[in-house]
Parts: structure tokens; C-alpha cells; sequence
């Protein structure tokens, strides 16, 4: 049975390409101190981690050589050598406390500022980013994507890069202390280096599989709980049951992949090292017997050796990270890249507010370059006055609106308000001028009062109250368990499509706009609420500039001039 | 032991692969005793060298003891090797059954558990906590069955060595596991903190992407970045408190390690000096050390996520100790002749009642329609029919048997329902109108659907994928994809449950047309708030707050004053608007 294909696997290769540095470096650059000092201390522990192991030889083949072999031990020496190692461990410790501390300031704000960087940037994007984008995988980027850059920033480059540093340095004075214990060491390295880069490709691979396998999985036991109805409706259980199972047992085979890689490189490594420490054992008793070695050095060779397997996992670990951190950063920077819709004026000139009079001249819009939406629209507004749009939909009526707040641009003509072409005007100052009320509202979540003012604070509470009073919505806002201050529930679903429709109203009207657009709304509104909406829209409609998407009889007799959009065309009634 | 029961069903399960489970528990135990061999052999062979003069110790002799230490490790690294292998892959395959059990037993629980469910919570129940229940299980089997055996043994052998050593290393062993015991909490604590943090970012800018079209129109986008600035300052502060609770941790287990190394050479060096102890022996004593440490701070880490697996597991069994719907009724073949006889019906842990007295007769082929404002128990009625929810008895019977009688599976093979809002499955577009009726000639109901028309925006025709994975479809193409899916199922009885309501006009007008040829002799029940979807219906219900109000044919319902009247006028008028014709 074929079914539920969309679950086929499917992979995403991510390139690793160094480019992106280069862009994400102005997010780095007001913090480059922290992380400055960040590579100060990395150099200071590895001092430290050097001098360790001298400490505990110099303890072995001083005082305690001197013990085992029946001299007198001197305490005053390895007190001194205690104290050392105690002092060093301490300075060990707080300098990884204070690096600890610093990645995590520095990539935590490093990020912050991405991330604020890329929301303002959405929003500058305008409307037709948004069409082409769900809302749910611009809030991935938000979060996730930008979340991926956080350990990349915060200690991948340094780190990378410093674990090699320290490979080198080990080994380098690995061959400063003995030539021989080193050359075998030399043979050892490569061995636990081959260990992780095999690894690393194997459990990369395994765990991107299983990791893309579980979100199918999950998406599709979401899918089945959100669509229990249609599933029971039409007895698909056993089916959805099979096609689970078959899910869940491919997640389970995918993880017994990567567990066999897991095994084997635990094992493996754990081995490498105890292999070497037998040869290390071997060669070092060797010189032992003939006097080169001793047991000091043998232990201090031991303790570097155990130092430098810890750098060569982390690179095999950090290719991953990085790997994924640069394909989140391709995602970001492919945004930022973006142009801004609308392009902003050269030289924008503020939007002064008063009466609106607004001007269409031959206008026209096309989403594709051979399907007009509309054209050679000529329009009057004058001020104060209404003015209906009717005609089938889909004609363009909505379109000629999302002009008017600069949603879109006309391809062709312009559109000036009170003798300003819009696209000279200063955005912002525009959209301040003009209300929206649409057919179907949008409430967010939040209280009614921030639903109202949009959180704008400069619009007091009292206006919002006399909006409420003038729109005829009080009655039921003030029946809400906390009035004005009740949180909106599930989007507004409470609320029955009159009443939303009032709350938009009573949106725009405590903007005080000089230009309102309103799509009436339809669906769904019994005859008590249409009665309070049309007293609702006199009030609204009283002293500005209106452009309405008429569907009752009431408001095209009402309205100025009314406007049959048809095909893309416009031709003016009455 | 209230911990065991709690694991029954996980240990069961667990229990299905007893045989890799018990060698997993082999390997592990076996495997920490040659740790401790190695260890001592290491310390043996040191006193050897260092006395090698006295005689007896040469090269031959250090070859072999350097070529049995690596023979063991080579066992070690195979046994090590399957204890992972056999008992995280073991705990694996009790994960993926839980997850099938769970899912097996959401599919029989009834409609209404799952509207007092809420999905988010439902779904971390099915997903991270079956996760987080194996995540534990998986290591405490590892490292429970290794550290049974290396510390208790670690412990004997130090103590054989110097009780004055193995006490001061005892020691910071029991700071350290206290310590972590400490901090463990704090640090899920503050890690579900950062989680609530990003989630309200998340939530956030879904909120001003899904509401952009009215910030974008007002002019908001200013107050959403404030806004979204204070979010992720209260982000980075969580985050720093939890890098800061990190790095205490840290400082405490290397602080421990550093402590316990100086402490046992040190106190070691004196015991040398005493000639109670010897350098291979304190070499061994540092080398348990350091095979030690790690299964310890997994202990530590094990007992502190317990309590959270506990609750997991708690929150598991609560969606398996719920009652499965009632199968009552027995399986029977039905034609659909729906009979409803006085039916008042109140919603489970509610007070009023959704229908109120509704009386209704549907005979085979028929045509119902049903209307009435947002509430007034339409979709009550519909669930009912489908059996989502049981009526009183005697109040629905199903060709004249009583409808708790017949199986839930049996009733709703009567109808075929396509909602307004349908939930399409990350799926082709056929397989969503085919929905696992084999043979189905989806190009056929998509054309009587008029989704046909629509057939060009989709890249791969047919083939597309849709649904949350796939392609997005706009509100009328799922309502038209929905239709499709009814028609295709051949059932007795086609629903519309407000299955146009994002269709245009024109669309509408031809999709009631082809439903004239396609529904056959199906029965047809529309429900709706578009008048023109019942205009043609042979009996019009109207339902206000639960009740009939009206019933009878368009043209007598038009007349009379009331709901139908009113929306039917109104609605006239914005067609007439539609058509662009005024005056």
C-alpha cells in the first residue's frame, strides 16, 4: 500500500565553508576584548596544564625516590611540590571557571544581537517574504538556526583552533623531555587521530539519519493526534498503526546504527590508549633498565598522553558542530541578503497627519510579469469622504488596498497621498496615518488592551476605553473576567465574529487613522451584532478618508463613490 | 518499591530482549574487574622495574607483562564493546515499544479524552518522555552494573594498600557525589528556565509572523523588535546563570580530582617514606583514581535524573491508565437510515446541554441541510452520528438499531465526512483523496471536487507532496481536497460539515452542480452557513442554542421572519455585491 510518502528519507548536505566567518565577524567585532581575553586564558590554562606533570615527576623522583629507596625523605620538598600542584590546580580551576564564564557571556550577546538583527530584518522584508515563508520555519531560524551559531561563536573557532595548538605544544615537548618515548608516542597519535576521523564520519552520518528520521516520525505522530477525527471518521487506525511501527522500528534500526559506531569508538579509544600505555610501559621500562628513563618521567609522559587524546575527540566532535553551525549561517545570511520591500526612499519625506485625499494614476500590479492583477486603475479620494469597493472575488479588491499601506507596489503609475507619491514618503509615517480593520481578524495573545493599541504605550488607556464606549463594544469586553485587562484565549476564539469584528473596529479607531481601510466581514455575524456594526461603522467612518470592501447594501448607499472592480479594472459608480 | 512499579511496563518490555539485556550485564562487571587487574599490573610492574637490580626482572620478563596488559585490554575493549552495544541497543528497542504501545493505545481512546487533551502536552508525553525514560535507563544499566563492580572493588584494593589513602580519596569521592547531588537539581532547574526562555521567543515571533499583516499595516514593527529585545536579554541572562551553574560544576569535579591526586601522592609519599607502601602501589592507587572518576560522576548523574525519569514515567502511565472508548455494539452492515428521537445531549463534566430535544428522520438518499449561528450544536449533532460521543439510549438509532449497540467502526462506515478545516497528512495529494482505498480514481472525485482547476500549482500534479511537510494549500484547495477524500471513501452518506466556506462562489456553484451527478444516491448531509450549500436540501434544520427552531424547504423557510430569513437576505445582498451590481 502506498501511502504517507512524505516521510521518504531525505538529506540535506551542508557544505563547510569558512566564508561565512567573514560575515558573521561585525556580529563578533564590539565584543572582540571578551574574546581576546577568552584566547589569554586558554594560553595561560595550557601553561598550566604543562607544568602539572612536572610538578608530580619532580615529586616521584625526588622526595618519594628517595623514600622508596630508603634515603631520607624531604618533607620540606614535597610540601613545596604540594603546594605547587595545589596552587596550579587552583589557578587551573579558576581560569576554566572564567573561560567558562566568558564564551557563554560573549556568544549569548554575540547571538542576541543576530538574532534582533535578523527579526528587524523580517520586518523590513515586508509582505512578500512573508507569503513565501510559513510562519513556522521563519520562527526555526529565530530560534534554532541562530541557536547553532551560539557554540560555533562562543568557543568553536577559538576552541578548534586552540586544540590544535595544543597537539602541536604536547607533542613538542613530549620530544623536548625524551626523543624515544616521543617517536613511540608519534606512532600512537596517529592511531587515536584515525579512531576520531573515522568516527566522526560514521556517527555524523548515522546520527543525522536517525535524528531526520525521529522528526518524521514525530511530525507524524503529531499529524495523527491533530487529525484523530478524520482518522476514526474514516477507520484508518490499523493503518496509521502499520505506518507508525514501520516509522518507529526505522528510528530504532537508525539508532542501532549509531550505537555500533558509539560502541566501537569507546572501545576503541579507550583501547588506543591502553595499547599505548603497554608500549609506552615497554619503552620506558626499556630506559628504565638502561638508566634513561625514570619512573618521574614515565608518570609525566603518562599524564601528557592523557592530555592529548582530550583534543583530538573534541575535533572530531567540533566538525559536526561547525558543520551545522555553518549551514544555519547560510540559512541567516541568505536572509539578511534579502532586499527590503518596500525599498526605502532615497530622500523620504515624513507623512504630516490631517485629512487624507489619495490619488491613483494608472496604476497597475502584477504578482508574475504576465498576470496582471490589475491595471490602468485611475482613482479619486477626497478627503473625508467613502469610497466601496464590490465586484467578485479575486477581481483585485484586496490588491488595490494592500497598495494604499505600501504592502505592495504598484508595478506600473503612481498612488500619491495629499499630492505625496507614497513611495517618497517615509514608511513609517504612512502606515502611522492609516487603519486597517480585515475581514478576518487577527488577535495575538495578550491582553485586550495590548490587542488594541498594539502595545503602542503612547496611546493611553483611557482612549482605548472611549474607543470601546464609541464602538458600542464595552458591553461584552467589560463582561471579560478582568475587563479591558482579560487575556485574549486561543487566538480570539472565544469571541464570536461580530464581536472580533468590533475589537478590530474599536483597533482602528484608538489609532485615530486619516485614512481607514476596511474589508467588511461576512461570515457568520447574526442580525443583533449587524445592527451594532453599522452604528459602529458611522462612528469609524465619521471625518476621515475610507476605502471599504463593501458587502452590504447599507454601506454602498452610504458611500461617496463606489467603485466596481472587475478583471483587474476599475469603473466608478455613482 | 514503589520505583519497580512504577518501570513494570518499561522493564517488561526491557524484558523482551532479555537475552541481549543479560549479556549486556555480563560484559560490564567483567569488564571492571579487568580494569582493576590492569591498574594493579601497572603498579607491579613499576616496583619490578624500580627493583630491577636485585635481579629477577629483565627485558623478556617486561615484554611479556607489557603484552598481557595490552591481551587484556584487547579483552576489555571487546567486552566494553558489547556491554554498550547489547544494553543501550536493549534499551532502544524498549523505547520504540513503549512509543508503539502508547501509540496503540492513544488509537483506542475516545474522542473526547482527546478534546480534554492538550496536543502539545500529549505529544511530549508520546515523544521526550519515553525519550527521557529510556535516556535513563539505558546508562544506569551501563554504568550501574560497571561501577557495582570497579568502585566496591577500587575501594578494597586501596584499603589493602593504605586505609590512611583510600580514606582521604573516600573522602572527596563523597564530597564530589554530594556535590553533584547539590547542583543537579539547580541545573535542570535553571536548564528548564533557558528551555521556557527560547520558547517564549519562539512563540513570540510566531505570534508577530502569523499577526504580520497587522503590524506591518500599523506600523508596529518597532514595538515587536522592543519586545523581542527584552525577550532575549532575560534569554541571555538565564543562559549566563546556567553557563555560571556549569562552571561550578566543573570546578567541583576537577577541584575533587586535583585534590584527591595531590592528597594520595602526597600522603602516599609519606606512607613510601614509612615503607608501607610502595611506588607501584601508589602509581595503582592513582590509576583507580582515574578509572573511578568517570563511572562516578555518571552515578551522580544517573541519581539525579531519576526523579525526572520517575515523573516521566508517571506521566506515561497516566495516558495508559486512561479508560479506552466503549466498544459496545457489534459490527453490522448499515444503508443509513438515521432516525433521531427526542435527543437531549450534555457534554461530559458540563451543566447545559448542547441539543435540546431534536427530533429527525433521514431516509437513505435524502438531502439535509443543517444551519444555525457559531454554537448552536450543529457539530454536536455530527459527532454524535459518528459516535465521537454516546447519546442517551433510544435517543439515535441506525437502521432501526440503537446506535450504542453498533460498534463505533460499523456507524461511521456509514458516513463520510469532509470538515471545513480538514487535517491533511504530510502525504501525495492523491494519497490524501485516496486515503488507503486502494483503486481509486482520484483524478474523477478531484474533478467532481473542482480541484482539477487547481492542478497546475502543484509541481508534481498527483504526485505532490502536501500537509505540514509539503506544500502548503490555501483554505479552499483543503476544503476541495477534503470533498474529495468523502467522495472517494463511497460511503452511504456524504457530510459537509461547512466544507465550502473558503470557496468562491462561482467554485460553489459547480461543485453543488457535479455533487448532483456524484453523490450518486447517497445520502447528503451539509451543514453550513452559506445558505445557497441547502438551498436544493429536502429538509432544512435550523439550530439555535441546541434547539430546532425551524425546519422545512428553502422556499418555506425564507418566508418566515427568523434566522434563516435574515441570513438569507443578507447574504443575497453580497452576491448581488459580488456581481458588481448595485441599484
Amino acid at each position: 500500500m502506498v501511502q504517507f510518502r512524505g516521510y521518504s528519507d531525505d538529506q540535506v548536505e551542508a557544505r563547510l565553508d569558512f566564508a561565512h566567518l567573514r560575515d558573521i565577524w561585525p556580529f563578533v567585532r564590539p565584543y572582540r576584548g571578551a574574546f581576546a581575553a577568552c584566547l589569554l586564558i586558554l594560553l595561560l590554562s595550557f601553561g598550566i596544564e604543562i607544568l602539572g606533570p612536572f610538578l608530580v615527576r619532580w615529586a616521584i623522583d625526588g622526595p618519594i625516590a628517595d623514600a622508596a629507596d630508603g634515603r631520607p625523605m624531604d618533607v620540606s620538598a614535597i610540601a613545596w611540590l604540594g603546594g605547587a600542584y595545589l596552587a596550579t590546580s587552583l589557578v587551573g580551576t579558576f581560569l576554566s571557571f572564567s573561560y567558562g564564564m566568558l564564551t557563554a557571556k560573549n556568544g549569548q550577546r554575540v547571538v542576541r544581537d543576530l538574532r534582533l538583527h535578523l527579526f528587524r530584518h523580517m520586518f523590513l522584508l515586508g509582505p512578500p517574504f512573508f507569503d513565501k515563508n510559513p510562519a513556522g520555519k521563519l520562527v526555526t531560524r529565530i530560534t534554532s538556526d541562530v541557536e547553532n551559531l551560539n557554540e560555533l561563536i562562543a568557543t568553536g573557532v577559538l576552541q578548534t583552533v586552540f586544540d590544535l595548538l595544543k597537539i602541536v605544544g604536547i607533542v613538542a615537548v613530549l620530544f623536548l623531555l625524551d626523543f624515544d618515548l616521543a617517536l613511540f608516542g608519534l606512532v600512537v597519535i596517529p592511531l587515536l587521530v584515525g579512531v576520531s576521523l573515522m568516527f566522526r564520519r560514521y556517527a555524523r552520518d548515522a546520527y543525522r539519519k536517525v535524528r531526520s528520521r525521529l522528526a518524521k516520525q514525530n511530525a507524524f505522530t503529531a499529524e495523527t493526534v491533530g487529525g484523530v477525527r478524520a482518522i476514526r471518521g474514516y477507520g484508518r487506525e490499523a493503518a496509521v498503526q502499520q505506518h507508525f511501527d514501520e516509522l518507529n522500528e526505522g528510528t530504532r534500526d537508525g539508532w542501532r546504527e549509531t550505537i555500533l559506531y558509539f560502541a566501537m569508538f569507546f572501545a576503541l579509544v579507550e583501547l588506543a590508549l591502553r595499547f599505548s600505555q603497554a608500549g609506552l610501559l615497554y619503552v620506558g621500562g626499556r630506559g628504565i633498565f638502561e638508566g634513561t628513563v625514570t619512573a618521574g618521567l614515565f608518570v609525566q609522559f603518562w599524564m601528557y598522553f592523557t592530555k592529548l587524546s582530550e583534543p583530538i575527540r573534541e575535533l572530531g566532535e567540533k566538525y559536526n558542530v561547525l558543520q551545522s553551525a555553518f549551514s544555519s549561517s547560510e540559512r541567516i545570511f541568505g536572509i539578511l541578503g534579502e532586499a527590503e520591500s518596500p525599498p526605502r526612499a532615497k530622500d523620504p519625506v515624513e507623512s504630516r497627519p490631517g485629512p487624507a485625499t489619495l490619488r491613483f494614476r494608472d496604476v497597475a500590479f502584477r504578482y508574475l510579469p504576465d498576470v496582471p492583477v490589475l491595471d490602468g486603475v485611475d482613482l479619486d479620494v477626497p478627503a473625508g469622504t467613502t469610497c466601496a469597493f464590490i465586484g467578485p472575488t479575486g477581481a483585485g479588491k484586496s490588491t488595490i488596498l494592500s497598495l494604499v499601506s505600501r504592502l505592495h507596489d504598484p508595478t506600473e503609475g503612481r498612488i500619491t497621498l495629499d499630492g505625496d507619491d507614497l513611495r517618497d514618503l517615509e514608511l513609517e509615517s504612512l502606515r502611522r496615518r492609516i487603519a486597517v480593520v480585515p475581514q478576518d481578524v487577527f488577535l495575538f495573545t495578550g491582553t485586550i488592551l495590548e490587542n488594541l493599541r498594539l502595545s503602542d504605550e503612547s496611546i493611553p488607556e483611557l482612549r482605548v476605553r472611549e474607543a470601546i464606549d464609541a464602538i458600542g463594544a464595552a458591553d461584552f469586553v467589560n463582561a471579560l473576567d478582568g475587563g479591558l485587562h482579560a487575556q485574549v484565549e486561543e487566538r480570539g476564539a472565544t469571541f464570536s465574529q461580530g464581536e472580533r469584528q468590533l475589537l478590530a473596529m474599536a483597533r482602528a479607531l484608538c489609532h485615530d487613522p486619516d485614512l481607514l481601510i476596511l474589508d467588511e466581514a461576512t461570515a457568520n455575524i447574526d442580525s443583533e451584532s449587524e445592527a451594532r456594526i453599522q452604528r459602529a461603522l458611522d462612528v469609524l467612518f465619521e471625518d476621515r478618508t475610507v476605502l471599504v470592501v463593501a458587502h452590504r447594501l447599507s454601506t454602498v448607499r452610504s458611500a461617496d463613490q463606489v467603485i466596481v472592480v472587475d478583471g483587474g479594472r476599475v469603473q466608478v459608480r455613482s | 518499591m514503589r520505583i519497580l512499579t512504577r518501570f513494570r511496563r518499561g522493564f517488561s518490555l526491557l524484558w523482551e530482549r532479555k537475552w541481549q539485556v543479560l549479556r549486556g550485564l555480563a560484559c560490564m562487571p567483567i569488564s571492571a574487574l579487568l580494569v582493576l587487574w590492569m591498574a594493579q599490573l601497572l603498579g607491579r610492574v613499576v616496583d619490578r622495574l624500580r627493583t630491577h637490580s636485585d635481579g629477577g626482572y629483565d627485558e623478556s620478563a617486561l615484554l611479556e607483562d607489557c603484552l598481557l596488559l595490552a591481551a587484556i585490554a584487547a579483552v576489555d575493549a571487546v567486552l566494553r564493546f558489547g556491554g554498550r552495544h547489547q544494553l543501550i541497543n536493549a534499551s532502544r528497542h524498549m523505547e520504540a515499544r513503549l512509543k508503539s504501545e502508547l501509540n496503540a493505545h492513544l488509537a483506542k481512546l475516545s474522542i473526547s479524552w482527546f478534546d480534554r487533551a492538550r496536543t502539545g502536552d500529549l505529544l511530549s508525553r508520546i515523544t521526550q518522555d519515553v525519550e527521557l525514560v529510556r535516556f535513563v535507563t539505558g546508562p544506569t544499566l551501563l554504568y550501574g552494573t560497571s561501577a557495582i563492580v570497579l568502585v566496591p572493588g577500587g575501594v578494597y584494593l586501596m584499603l589493602e594498600f593504605s586505609p590512611l589513602v583510600a580514606g582521604a580519596a573516600l573522602v572527596s569521592f563523597v564530597i564530589m557525589l554530594a556535590g553533584i547531588a547539590l547542583l543537579m537539581p539547580r541545573l535542570h532547574k535553571h536548564s528548564k528556565a533557558v528551555q521556557e526562555a527560547i520558547a517564549e521567543i519562539s512563540q513570540r515571533a510566531a505570534e508577530s509572523f502569523n499577526g504580520i499583516r497587522v503590524l506591518l499595516a500599523f506600523a508596529r514593527g518597532r514595538g515587536e523588535v522592543e519586545a523581542m529585545s527584552q525577550l532575549s536579554n532575560r534569554y541571555v541572562d538565564c543562559n549566563i546563570e546556567l553557563a555560571k551553574l556549569r562552571a561550578w560544576f566543573n570546578v567541583l569535579i576537577h577541584a575533587c580530582r586535583e585534590i584527591v591526586i595531590i592528597a594520595v601522592v602526597v600522603l602516599g609519599a609519606i606512607e613510601v617514606g614509612n615503607g608501607t607502601l610502595t611506588i607501584g602501589q601508589l602509581l595503582t592507587f592513582l590509576a583507580l583514581l582515574g578509572a573511578m572518576v568517570w563511572p562516578l560522576i555518571a552515578i551522580g548523574w544517573i541519581v539525579a535524573s531519576w526523579h525526572r525519569a520517575v515523573a516521566a514515567a508517571d506521566r506515561i502511565e497516566e495516558v495508559f491508565s486512561a479508560e479506552p472508548e466503549a466498544q459496545t455494539g457489534r459490527d453490522v452492515e448499515l444503508h443509513g437510515r438515521i432516525e433521531i428521537r427526542g435527543l437531549t445531549f450534555t457534554y461530559p463534566e458540563q451543566s447545559q446541554p448542547a441539543l435540546i430535544d431534536i427530533d429527525l428522520t433521514i431516509e437513505p438518499g435524502q438531502r439535509i441541510g443543517v444551519v444555525g449561528p457559531i454554537g448552536s450544536g450543529k457539530s454536536t449533532l455530527l459527532a454524535i452520528l459518528l459516535r465521537f460521543y454516546d447519546p442517551p439510549r433510544g435517543t439515535v438509532l441506525v437502521d432501526g438499531i440503537d446506535i450504542l449497540d453498533i460498534s463505533p467502526k460499523s456507524v461511521r462506515k456509514v458516513f463520510a465526512v469532509a470538515p471545513q478545516d480538514p487535517f491533511l497528512f504530510s502525504d501525495t495529494l492523491g494519497g490524501n483523496i485516496s486515503f488507503g482505498h486502494e483503486d481509486v480514481d482520484v483524478e474523477g472525485f478531484a474533478a467532481a471536487a473542482s480541484l482539477d482547476t487547481d492542478l497546475d500549482a502543484f509541481p508534481e500534479g498527483w504526485e505532490t507532496i502536501v500537509g505540514e511537510r509539503g506544500v502548503t494549500l490555501s483554505g479552499g484547495q483543503k476544503q476541495r481536497t477534503s470533498l474529495a477524500r468523502a467522495l472517494a471513501a463511497d460511503r452511504p452518506a456524504l457530510v459537509l460539515d461547512d466544507t465550502l466556506s473558503a470557496v468562491d462562489l462561482a467554485t460553489e456553484r459547480r461543485i453543488l452542480d457535479n455533487l448532483r451527478s456524484a453523490r450518486g444516491n447517497r445520502t447528503l448531509v451539509a451543514i453550513a452557513h452559506r445558505l445557497s450549500i441547502v438551498q436544493e436540501s429536502d429538509l432544512i434544520l435550523v439550530l439555535e442554542d441546541g434547539r430546532v427552531t425551524a425546519r422545512g424547504k428553502h422556499a418555506e423557510l425564507v418566508r418566515q421572519p427568523g434566522y434563516y430569513a435574515d441570513t438569507w437576505r443578507r447574504q443575497s445582498e453580497e452576491t448581488m455585491l459580488e456581481r458588481g451590481l448595485p441599484e
